[in-house]
């Protein structure tokens, strides 16, 4: 990102200048290292970093971590019996063709994260990006940034998002990208929301007098949009991106127990669909499955909250 | 050998279209700014001071616009030049100091980044370079450790080095022309005093500046010539000398008895009454008469027009020339 590459630059001269044998110098100490001092003392915002940190770790070591390859139809073919019930074998049991449940699930952690973090990615590129010039830039373009934003807004989007998914569904080719369709299903009926936070915040840091000082400056428009002001709702976006993450992994999940998701991918929304036909016999099945996304999701649902309790100005002592 | 005008504003007109109606912040004011002066613009909150700034780099807010006028700066007329050759001119050749030091500095990148960008945005200079320019600006404004100081964020700094940095900032292109809108009203006493020190010595810099105030001890110590401003318009124009001295318009004059005198005598500071009046549907004629203790009938029919009563001396008030005469029997 851009700042990184400024930031690099500036702790290169910085080191340079300090250079001088001056013991008084003081560091400047950024809102962020504020804010992170604030976060570390959160302990329910802890507990959301270690749930998320841990589930990506399965995500990014599912090979390893997973018991028996991938749908390895275990139980059906070493004992021919389906839906085992937990054990020292199978520690989540099996499913309606012999899968090891816990196997499946962290397969399934990877697929999860992908939709959560893609669809989220699209939602807050295309929220920020009209927040962001309807809010600065007002008038008739507000106007008609906002109306499209309303009308997004007023459609059910579970119900669009199940008539859309169906049908790029049928066009997408299959096998490749079907997950990929889901993301950016998801991704392009969830923005609208956001899209009006931010524009909110975008109205309340305008009317500071460094963006008057900007502009007084010689600053072009775009300049002031993203570099003054993006940086400034920040604390906003990022507490939005995560609690987008959060709803793009249910929304995933409801959309596959519905069937209409992905059937080639393997996610927890899936094992849940299948598990249904069998809840009374095979509890297993389906409540190991829908206890990874109830932590998962409250573990972003944690991060977030602690993060907005960081990053707030209004809320510092 | 009459000095030459680096800015000159002609009948420049800015109204605010709001809902209540338009409000006529600026209402056909002509003044000009020679080269190296600094001009005093005074008069009450609301009389169009902070308007009068914002329409010269026409960063007007909505709902305002300037509707009228011309405003030359080096002989060209700003109000027909396009955005992009404005962006060029804001910061570089005329720059702009805001009210409040507190909030003008944006709080999430350090000093050195945001005295970089200007430096950048306007200097064709690499990175370093804008750096060690940057640290050259706060010897300048006399800040102590700049090497250590430009790397702090706004919080960590006190009103006084904001309000330093901010003129610092102002600085950072050698601009021609500095616009200083209040630049001490929320500081302290104290770091007024000092803030004061800085901008007279800059003016050695040979940088022409408008200094907007109604703090007519400010004008006082910095200004070389005064506009007296009221309602949208201008009263009266001169040296400071003889605005302190010799004030001719009412309004002046009630705005110098306002001022208390801690040196003289106990004398209690004169309150001028009634408010600034709604600049949605001012008063006829002169706009100041509905408050003027010297008010005739005709005051309220004829717009005054600014007249030079006396060599440099230009006043906008019907009964200019009895007051002048009135003036000059009490000196004798």
């Amino acid at each position: 990102m851009k700042a990184g590459r400024k930031i690099g630059t500036a702790d290169v001269m910085k080191e340079k200048l300090l250079e001088t044998p001056d013991k008084r110098r003081t560091d400047g100490v950024s809102q962020w290292s504020i804010a992170w001092r604030r976060f570390k003392k959160n302990k329910a915002a802890l507990a959301g970093l270690i749930i998320v940190g841990a589930i990506i770790f399965i995500a990014l070591f599912s090979p390893i971590i997973a018991r028996y390859p991938l749908n390895y139809l275990a139980s059906f073919k070493e004992e021919n019996k389906i839906r085992v019930p937990p054990s020292s074998k199978y520690w989540f049991g099996t499913d309606y063709i012999g899968r090891d449940v816990f196997s499946q699930i962290v397969y399934g952690a990877g697929n999860v994260l992908y939709v959560g973090f893609g669809a989220a990615a699209i939602a807050m590129i295309l929220s920020i990006t009209i927040g962001i010039t309807s809010g600065y830039l007002g008038g008739l373009v507000d106007n008609i940034l906002m109306r499209v934003t309303e009308i997004f807004l007023v459609i059910p989007f579970l119900l669009i998002l199940l008539v859309f998914l169906r049908v790029a569904m049928t066009i997408a080719p299959s096998g490749v990208g079907g997950l990929t369709t889901v993301t950016l299903m998801i991704g392009l009926f969830s923005w609208a929301p956001n899209a009006r936070i931010i524009r909110g915040e975008v109205l309340r840091v305008k009317q500071n007098e460094y963006i008057e000082a900007a502009v007084a400056l010689g600053a072009s428009k775009w300049r002031i949009m993203f570099r003054h002001v993006l940086p400034n709702v920040l604390h906003v976006i990022i507490v939005l991106t995560t609690l987008q993450i959060a709803t793009a992994i249910l929304v995933e999940a409801g959309v596959s127990f519905l069937g209409f998701g992905d059937p080639n991918s393997v996610t927890w929304g899936q094992q849940l669909q299948m598990a249904s036909e069998a809840v009374k016999e095979a509890w297993w099945e389906g409540i190991f499955p829908g206890l990874f996304i109830t932590l998962l999701v409250l573990g972003f649902n944690l991060l977030g909250n602690g993060l907005r309790d960081a990053l707030d100005p209004r809320l510092r002592e | 050998m009459a000095p030459r005008e680096i800015l000159k504003i002609e009948n420049l007109t800015t109204y605010f279209y709001t809902w209540a109606g338009v409000v006529k912040a600026v209402d056909g004011i002509s003044l000009d700014v020679r080269e190296g002066e600094t001009l005093g613009l005074v008069g009450e909150s609301g009389s169009g001071k902070s308007v009068t700034a914002l329409s010269i780099l026409r960063i007007v807010p909505m709902p305002g616009r300037i509707i009228g006028g011309k405003i030359i700066y080096k002989g060209e007329n700003l109000l027909e030049k396009t955005e992009d050759e404005m962006q060029q001119i804001r910061g570089k050749e005329i720059a702009y100091i805001s009210q409040d030091p507190a909030t003008s500095l944006n709080p999430v990148f350090s000093i050195a980044d945001q005295l970089t960008e200007v430096i950048r945005r306007h200097q064709n200079v690499t990175k370093e370079e804008a750096l060690k320019k940057a640290i050259e600006l706060f010897r300048l404004v006399e800040i102590a450790d700049p090497e250590i100081k430009i790397w702090n964020y706004p919080h960590q700094l006190s009103g006084g080095m904001k309000q330093r940095i901010a003129i610092a900032r102002a600085l950072s292109c050698q601009p021609n022309l500095l616009l200083a809108d209040e630049p001490t009203t929320n500081l302290d006493v104290t770091i007024q005093a000092q803030i004061l020190e800085l901008m007279k010595n800059l003016k050695k810099l040979g940088m022409s500046m408008i200094l907007i105030t109604h703090d007519m001890g400010v004008v006082a110590g910095v200004a070389d010539r005064i506009n007296v401003m009221y309602a949208g318009r201008v009263c009266e124009v001169a040296s400071t000398k003889t605005i302190f001295r010799n004030p001719v318009h009412p309004y002046s004059r009630a705005l110098l008895e306002a001022v208390s005198h801690v040196t003289v005598k106990r004398v209690q500071p004169k309150i001028i009454p009634g408010a600034i009046p709604n600049l949605i549907s001012p008063p006829s004629g002169c706009r100041f008469h509905p408050r003027c203790d010297f008010a005739a009938a005709e005051c309220a029919a004829v717009v005054p027009q600014l007249v030079e009563i006396e060599p440099e001396h230009y006043v906008a008030c019907i009964r200019a020339k009895e007051f002048m005469e009135n003036v000059k029997e009490v000196k004798l």
